[in-house]
């Protein structure tokens, strides 16, 4: 029998109560920060010795708070969130850094720092094209991010401490890459909703604990012998955020979700942050760069005078092609939070790119509540149909 | 026998009128010039970056946005909604966008490049290139980007920081700001040049920049003498003349002398006590995209004294700056582009309001023109223009007692908006306005 305090288990609990590591950690006077979005640079509070905690939406909750704040038709993850925050969920964090990853999160930053009084609150503007000026300026405001913190502190922020944090959460990267790796298999050694308790518990600890955590599962999970059901799809499910197991059991009651391309799987983990020798750079780098999500501007070739729209899709999702081979994927779900525009227009080029090289998808929106499981599981249910024809 | 004269509701500007009629000519005027063949662009609103540069290069330049409200209001829009529907673009989109995906789709892949017949005043002709902007809302370059889907135009997204209003005051955070900004420019002026096959003339350049920061400084000054009460000119003809400095539409030189003439007439009113309205009860600020089909509406709420002095942030021309000293024409744009944002920062912090850039001015704008209440008008499809508005009705009522009145509406599906329905909720609001009057007096504010 796995032992409760380890591995899948631990993943499990900490999903469940993802507050209580980090209020542990504050009773034994560590500082916490809060963050709303993976595009925050976690690798510069962890040198610093804060702890970085993700502040998630709870699919669970309803909203009441945010509205006097926020109107109802706008990205529901984001009034979610802050509603979590007014009802005072966060109050034990010492701090918030929010970032401009779209515009939803800029606006509710605003507005989270009006109605919240944490000691430290930090705002961090993102560019949106990945030109080298645009580069340059996203190291300027980590630069600004440094001294904010430094001030808030009272550390310097050292380089090898830098190094040290960049390495620890690049293994975390690795170690994560490494646990995707065990859904290759047919059927998978780990379900998807297993990795969303991971990925969630994760976001809640510190990265030694992360990765310890990762260490164990990885073991844990290559050693178990009950592996979960062969189901007759296999999927990548593509969205903003799929961080709910209730919304993850959906797809994996009727297929085995082997890909979770959002940011509550494994778009975060993907690549590598480099060692730059200015290690500000290499953040800004990895962070705008190489996190593949819609928010960031890409296309072909900007400055040519004509654009060739394959060329096009392949480099907004080219990324995706190796997966869907690599994991012998044959459906895709494009999952849509309702008002996320970033990713809502992306959703009839994604289509082609997928059309060009032959997987079939399919498109659901939903409005991040749990009203909308039950026609969620219905449409579900009708793709794996045609899909396993 | 005497004649009844009707009522008058709203008195309008008569400055107003060649303003608005050099725009509309403009307009016609461009659309026959590319009709003839000359390079268009196809540009969102971004707020000055990109279009001096684009006026000193002679490029004619549509705004889709616009022609979407053009659209919505002709009547032609439902098609274009529904080609994008049909196309796989969620329908939550903003409106103005889904407008443009679906008119794109009926013009490529339908007409094989024809400007569709059923287009409203000349449609808009398949463009040079795109360019799109990073302020304001995500859509602004998403939407450009998912044009790529009809046509094999490149794109070029507008940088446009936005700063945190604490942030920016970290020290050497504005010198990024501009360094971004003018690197940016330099190298969008390079691909313009390239996609024209002609190089930029600075001169021209460098006396479009002043000129557009000179109409929008004396713009300004018109809006400025709106303080007066009672108030001398009235949203309706704000709306109405904005294009000119906004969109940089017309020639500047002729703006630049209409608003000088603006400028007269609203100070001889200011100075013989002429409101815009013939009775000012109320004193109305509106945010933030006017109902554009159903203006006839304001002149109702004319009819019961309301006067509305100042509206849309979004609209509005920068805080002037004094940039003479500034010699490099890019870097005076950045400049004036930045201050769009920042310009009420300063304030913004010393008052600890950090709701956003668009929320601040509100404050401003309620106290400085002295005004009883707001109307707000939220969006279905329009996020960045609604998201603020809650957070809005709760600074003026917390900091300066004065209420707000929500209208619901969209910026496509126009029977969103019922002016029936909202004119049913003006009474009870002017009750609401007269009793936060009677709190402000008690607390001490002077009007
Ligand atoms: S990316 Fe989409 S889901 Fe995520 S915060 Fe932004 S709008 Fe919301
Ligand atoms: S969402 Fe609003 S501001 Fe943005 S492009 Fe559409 S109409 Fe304009």
């Amino acid at each position: 029998m796995s032992d409760k305090n380890k591995g899948l288990n631990k993943a499990r609990e900490i999903y469940l109560d993802s507050s209580r590591r980090a209020k542990e950690l504050k009773a034994a006077d560590k500082k916490i920060i809060g963050y709303p979005c993976v595009y925050v640079p976690v690798e510069m509070l962890t040198a610093l010795d804060l702890v970085p905690y993700r502040t998630c939406a709870d699919m669970k909750e309803p909203v009441t708070e945010a509205d006097r704040a926020l109107p109802h038709s706008f990205c529901p993850v984001m009034r979610n969130c802050l509603d979590c925050a007014l009802k005072g969920k966060n109050d034990f964090l010492d701090g918030m850094v929010a970032i401009h990853s779209c515009d939803p999160q800029e606006k509710t930053a605003r507005i989270w720092e009006s109605y919240t009084h944490y000691p430290y609150f930090h705002f961090i503007d993102m560019p949106i094209t990945v030109r080298p000026e645009a580069l340059e300026y996203f190291k300027g405001q980590l630069n600004d991010f440094r001294k904010t913190l430094e001030a808030f502190t009272g550390k310097k922020l050292s380089a090898d401490k830098l190094e040290a944090a960049i390495k620890s959460h690049n293994q975390q990267r690795a170690l994560v890459r490494e646990l995707y790796e065990l859904t290759k298999s047919s059927p998978p050694h780990v379900s998807g909703t297993e990795i969303v308790q991971v990925v969630k518990a994760l976001t809640s600890l510190p990265v030694a604990e992360g990765n310890n955590l990762l260490t164990e599962t990885i073991g844990e999970v290559k050693k178990r012998a009950a592996r979960p059901e062969k189901k007759s799809a296999r999927l990548l499910i593509w969205s903003s955020t799929l961080d709910d197991t209730d919304i993850m059991q959906v797809f994996e009651a009727k297929a085995n979700v082997v890909m979770n391309e959002s940011c509550g799987g494994v778009r975060a983990y993907r690549g590598e942050v480099k060692l730059t020798a200015d290690r500000l750079e290499g953040l800004a780098d990895y962070y705008l760069n190489e996190i593949t999500c819609a928010r960031t501007f890409r296309q072909a070739a900007l400055g040519e005078t004509r654009k060739d729209y394959g060329r096009d899709l392949q480099s907004r999702f080219g990324y995706l092609k190796g997966a869907i081979k690599d994991w012998k994927i044959n459906g895709v779900v494009m999952l849509l939070v309702r008002y996320c525009d970033p990713f809502a227009f992306e959703i009839p080029s994604l289509k082609d790119y997928l059309n060009s090289i032959g997987v079939p998808s399919t498109y659901i929106e939903y409005d991040y509540t749990t009203g909308a499981l039950a026609p969620m599981r219905t449409r579900v249910e009708a793709f794996i149909e045609t899909i396993s024809q | 026998m005497v004649v009844q004269k009707e009522k008058k509701t709203i008195n309008r500007l008569k400055s107003m009128y060649p303003l608005r009629a050099k725009v509309n000519e403009t307009y016609l005027k461009s659309i026959e010039a590319i009709q003839a063949g000359k390079p268009a662009v196809w540009g969102m609103l971004n707020f000055y970056y990109g279009d001096p540069i684009l006026k000193a290069m002679d490029i004619e330049v549509v705004y889709p946005e616009n022609y979407g409200a053009i659209a919505a209001a002709m009547g032609v829009a439902r098609q274009y909604l529904d080609r994008a529907d049909a196309e796989g673009f969620p329908t939550h989109l903003c409106g103005y966008s889904l407008t443009t995906l679906g008119y794109a789709s009926r013009m490529m892949k339908e007409l094989k490049g024809q400007i569709p017949p059923e287009a409203p005043l000349g449609g808009m002709p398949k463009p040079l290139f795109l360019m799109s902007s990073a302020a304001i809302c995500d859509a602004r370059y998403k939407w450009f980007q998912a044009l790529g889907r009809y046509m094999d135009v490149p794109v070029w997204p507008l940088e446009a920081p936005i700063p945190g209003i604490k942030e920016f005051f970290i020290e050497g955070y504005y010198d990024k700001m501009m360094k971004l900004g003018v690197k940016h420019l330099r190298d969008f002026v390079a691909f313009v040049e390239k996609m024209v096959g002609k190089k930029m003339d600075w001169d021209r350049l460098d006396k479009t920049a002043n000129l557009m920061i000179e109409v929008n400084r004396v713009w300004h000054e018109v809006n400025e003498l709106r303080k007066a009460r009672p108030c001398p000119m009235h949203s309706r003809d704000f709306w109405s003349a904005m294009p000119a400095a906004l969109f940089l539409a017309g020639d500047l030189e002729d703006s630049l002398r209409l608003y000088q003439d603006m400028y007269r007439e609203v100070k001889d009113r200011v100075n013989n006590h002429v409101g815009a309205i013939p009775d000012e009860k109320y004193r109305m600020v509106f945010a933030e995209l006017p109902p554009w089909h159903s203006l006839a509406f304001f002149d109702k709420l004319a009819e019961r004294g309301w006067n509305f002095v100042i509206e849309s942030f979004g609209y509005h021309p920068p805080i002037p700056l004094d940039l003479s000293k500034v010699s490099d024409p890019l870097e005076r744009i950045t400049k004036f582009s930045l201050q769009f944002l920042v310009g009420y920062f300063e304030d913004a912090r010393k008052q600890n309001v950090l709701g956003g850039t668009s929320a601040y001015p509100y404050l401003k704008y309620v106290k400085e023109w002295k005004c009883d209440g707001a109307l707000l008008h939220p969006l279905i499809t329009c996020r960045s223009a609604s998201t603020h508005l809650p957070y809005v009705s709760d600074m003026l009522i917390e900091k300066l007692n004065v209420p707000s009145l929500s209208i619901e509406g969209d910026i496509v599906d126009l029977r969103l908006f019922n002016p029936e329905d909202a004119l049913a909720k003006a009474e009870p609001f002017e009750e609401t306005m007269e009793h936060y009057k009677r709190m402000r007096k008690q607390a001490g504010f002077d009007w």
